[in-house]
């Protein structure tokens, strides 16, 4: 329990200017209303919250708790209900002062960074060495390093570079009890540069694949493994979004690429997978897209029936950009792409200036998928996870399904039942899908939506085995126990390794 | 309107913290990335535009009290308005400064009075300026110069000084100047002199809005009485008082409203003002946040459900005053110009605004000496602006600095490229 006594105990670590429990400055950690499935926005309200600006200091905070048996939940940019407290009790755990690059490491292509340096910033710097890294979906205002150690880490770039947990090298760890624990070659002091050592490699337990949301210490650092940027080192954009006006290079190429249905649509994925081209991947559901873009417009459409079935004839599709080294690579990859397009029988759109500007560089610096809050307010995400590519196909026909009677329903946006937000990764081993529901939470009747969605899309998940485990995350506990048994018993396995690093579950994970 | 019709504007926000940062697009750098000073400063998630909206909608749910600390959030935070401007890249359906705005009225009706304001709003009511300096001594800076008294005659151009100017001495060389190359272009104008009054824009942002009201009355009438076409003000922060909140409380002015910089513009296009000379300068251009993105225009009021309203009424600072300075500097001889990182409607603030000046000076130094470090970085050896309030801050910060930039009005560098000589 916060006490009077562990509260000036941690006061005297980060001093009276870095730590507070006013109610009102605990209430703005506790306004959450985003990736959750039940209706409202409030969740627990912290007991504190403490603002530490060092490894040394998260550990004596994380020490503190430990010894009085005091919760605590840390986050870095903490957008999403996981990033707050699950319980009544939890100290909440700002780590927005500890904004650090680091090092960037232009020889051996790593960046080094501090929880709350964003993807934005990183990407910025990177780019002025000629290197480049993952940024996940949810956009460049986020943190590469929660993204690496700890959620996820799904983005565009993942056909080129993966998802986020292939990123991680050497990584800072305060475990549970306060201890500082070294990954990978940072853990026999040889630097950051590798994540498997010499030391020990413990990725697997750190984040398995989604990802522990803080429920395994806190991480105060991380290497990630950076890309060649072949684009130019400090790009010139005008513009905020919608508006953007650049030049793109000669050497990227951006294309819209559309299928007949979701078979030929998954062949050309495998194959441009096997062909190792693009640089960036990505579906964008045609129906959010619009309303993203141009609400007022798709409001209208939406009760065009003839023009709401010419527009999802493009929801076999995705956005493909492609960077090259040289013209004779740039050659190649588009002759290749042309070549698997048309023996699949699909669509390939070369896009055209302006709409090529706002394409490059808002899929380069992942600036636009923020506007699916546009028409409603907020969205949710069902259905859908990281599998092969035809099971991805599979989930969004029944995705499909599920979404157009919420809409017939009148629960959520019309946005044609268009699913899914997503892309290839890894060149082909696997395909992302989120199924991405629009919805406006201050309609009463809509804010309801997620739950019941969440559950349609769960029960459906395990009846026709269509796997897709990823969204479990923010179902808590009996969605876990829904999927857990038809897969692996990952949910088992995933507490026994909680218990054991965390036995008195201090290190709060709030949907689990 | 109160808080409460701001409720769902409250309840939209998403908590994704683009308040925080400069539009993603804009990111430029590790370093010049943020846009707010007040969540830079402070650090807790409150002090941030989301963080206030959460503060005021858990007011409105009755899970806290109005008390110190919610003035405080309130308070320490200079209106600047880039929160807004990083909000609505992603949103049509939020009023981030208004809902700040609301919250301070709410403070001043509920009696949660900030010292420094209440000060500042006696000065106003005694002696019709924010200083507290004799009301008599107001048209002062003008001695001299042969302008017309719009009291006793009639003038095309009313020139507002506004408070700063008027009783600034350090920059009275500025808007004097000013003055003079309006006149030198040509142009008739009139001042009311010691009858000039503030125009209340800051009472009403540190939320005492019958003050400014009281001040509306008397500047319409006073504007009218004077029979000119065309109001003129040096000040950013007057003229994005009477460009939007005038309008927007039902007071219209009924002449065009001008900024300085718009006018010499128009002069210097319509070839009334000559820039021959050079001015050997390396420069960067601070935009103010009332003359940018807070100096458009009001629209009118946008009735019922916000996602609805098109983007043509949303005030999201892109129509606010940037190309016309920079149209002047360039047109300048001799002149470079090299832009900060943070510029037009996501530029950073001077910290002058919103009552910080007057309550939290700590708060106004540090976002000026931020300015100051992003202004050097550019390799310019002056800044330019557009603003006595954001120059007072970049005079003062730069001081305490022990920096040797130097501050400039625009009005300056057209003055030295016109050939009209100082004072």
């Amino acid at each position: 329990m916060m006490t009077d006594d562990v509260y000036r105990e941690m006061e005297s670590v980060v001093g009276e200017e870095n730590i507070s429990r006013e109610p009102a400055i605990l209430d703005s950690y506790a306004f959450q209303p985003f990736h959750r499935a039940e209706p409202g926005s409030w969740i627990h309200r912290p007991a504190a919250v403490v603002l530490p600006g060092s490894t040394g200091e998260v550990q004596q905070i994380v020490k503190i708790c430990h010894r009085n048996k005091v919760s605590y939940k840390a986050h870095s940019t903490g957008w999403g209900a996981h990033s707050g407290p699950g319980k009544e009790g939890v100290i909440q755990i700002d780590l927005r002062r500890m904004d650090r690059i680091l090092e960037i490491d232009e020889e051996n292509m790593y960046v080094v960074v501090e929880p709350y340096a964003i993807c934005a910033q990183v990407q910025a710097e990177l780019m002025k060495r000629g290197l480049n890294l993952h940024i996940i979906g949810a956009g460049s205002s986020t943190s590469p390093l929660a993204a690496c150690t700890s959620h996820m880490g799904m983005g565009f770039t993942g056909v080129s570079m993966g998802y986020s947990g292939r990123s991680v090298l050497g990584v800072e760890w305060v475990l549970p009890d306060g201890e500082l624990l070294r990954l990978g070659s940072l853990g026999s002091g040889s630097g950051w540069f590798c994540g498997d050592g010499p030391g020990p490699s413990l990725r697997g337990i750190m984040r398995g694949w989604a990802g522990y949301d803080g429920g395994l210490g806190v991480f105060t650092g991380v290497a990630i493994k950076t890309f060649h940027w072949p684009g130019p080192r400090e790009p010139e954009v005008e513009g905020l979004l919608f508006d953007t006006k650049t030049e793109v290079p000669d050497n990227f190429k951006v294309f819209l690429c559309y299928f007949p249905d979701y078979e030929r649509w998954a062949d050309a994925y495998y194959r441009i997978g096997e062909a190792e081209i693009a640089y960036i991947m990505s579906k964008n559901p045609i129906g959010a897209m619009i309303w993203a873009f141009t609400p007022h417009l798709m409001r209208k459409i939406t009760d065009m029936p003839a023009i709401k079935t010419a527009l999802k004839a493009a929801q076999h599709g995705c956005h493909v950009m492609i960077a090259a080294n040289s013209p004779g690579d740039l050659d190649y990859q588009v002759k290749t792409l042309k070549r698997i397009i048309e023996e699949t029988e699909g669509v390939l759109i070369d896009v055209k200036p302006p709409f090529e500007s706002m394409l490059w560089w808002s899929g380069v610096r992942v600036s636009a998928v923020q506007a699916i809050f546009r028409p409603g307010g907020t969205f949710f995400v069902g259905l859908g996870g990281d599998e092969a590519v035809d099971n991805t196909m599979l989930q969004a026909k029944f995705g499909e399904k599920i979404k157009q009677d919420f809409i017939d329903r009148g629960l959520i946006y019309d946005d044609l039942a268009d699913v899914m937000w997503g892309g290839l990764y890894e060149q082909g081993l696997f395909n992302h899908q989120e199924e991405i529901m629009i919805f406006n939470a201050r309609d009463p009747r809509q804010a309801k939506a997620p739950e019941e969605f969440a559950k349609a899309c769960a029960r459906t998940a395990v009846e026709e085995h269509l796997g897709g485990i990823g969204f479990a995350l923010f179902g808590g506990e009996k969605m876990h126990d829904l999927f857990s048994p038809v897969t692996s018993d990952y949910y088992k396995w995933e507490k026994k390794i909680k218990e054991t690093w965390d036995p008195d579950d201090l290190s709060n994970q709030t949907f689990r | 309107m109160t808080l409460d019709d701001y409720r769902l504007d409250m309840m939209g926000c998403s908590r994704c913290s683009m308040c925080k940062w400069v539009p993603l697009n804009q990111v430029k750098s590790w370093r010049y990335a943020r846009s707010c000073p007040s969540i830079s400063k402070y650090n807790f998630h409150a002090y941030s535009g989301s963080g206030k909206m959460n503060v005021a909608l858990s007011l409105l749910d009755g899970r806290i009290e109005l008390d110190e600390t919610v003035a405080d959030i309130a308070y320490k935070c200079t209106l600047c308005g880039a929160c807004d401007v990083s909000c609505k890249v992603y949103r049509d359906d939020i009023e981030l400064c208004e809902v700040i705005e609301e919250l301070r009225e709410l403070c001043v009706t509920e009696g949660l009075l900030i010292p420094e304001h209440m000060i500042m709003i006696d000065s106003m009511k005694k002696e019709d300026n924010v200083f507290g300096e004799p009301k008599s001594e107001r048209g002062n800076w003008a001695e001299g110069l042969g302008l017309k008294d719009v009291n006793s005659e009639s003038a095309d151009v009313l020139f507002h000084a506004g408070c700063r100017f008027s009783y600034d001495e350090d920059l009275r060389g500025k808007v004097r100047g000013s003055v003079r190359l309006l006149l030198d272009a040509g142009a008739d104008i009139g001042i009311a002199g010691k009858e000039e009054s503030c125009c209340g824009g800051r009472a009403y942002e540190v939320g005492y809005r019958g003050e400014m009201d009281n001040y509306a009355d008397d500047v319409v009438a006073r504007v009218k009485a004077s029979g000119a076409t065309v109001l003129v003000t040096p000040c950013s922060d007057c003229y994005s008082t009477f460009k939007y909140f005038y309008p927007r409380a039902g007071h219209e002015l009924g002449v065009e409203v001008l900024h300085i910089t718009e006018y010499i513009d128009r002069l210097v296009k319509d070839r009334r003002i000559a820039l021959s000379h050079d001015v050997p300068l390396h420069v960067t251009y601070h935009d103010p946040c009332h003359l940018g993105r807070r100096g458009e225009p009001y629209l009118g009021k946008w009735e019922g459900d916000k996602l609805l309203r098109p983007l043509s009424r949303k005030r999201a600072g892109r129509n606010g005053i940037f190309d016309q300075p920079r149209d002047i500097l360039k047109a300048i001889p001799g002149l470079k110009l090299s832009e900060m990182e943070r510029v037009r409607e996501y530029s950073w603030c001077c910290g002058a605004g919103g009552g910080v000046l007057e309550a939290h000076p700590d708060l106004a130094l540090w976002s000026a000496t931020e300015r100051i470090r992003e202004a050097g970085a550019t390799g310019a050896e002056a800044i330019v602006t557009a603003c006595p309030w954001c120059e007072r801050s970049f005079i003062d910060a730069i001081s305490e600095m022990g920096e040797e930039m130097a501050v400039y009005d625009l009005t300056e560098l057209v003055t030295m490229s016109a050939g009209i000589g100082g004072e």
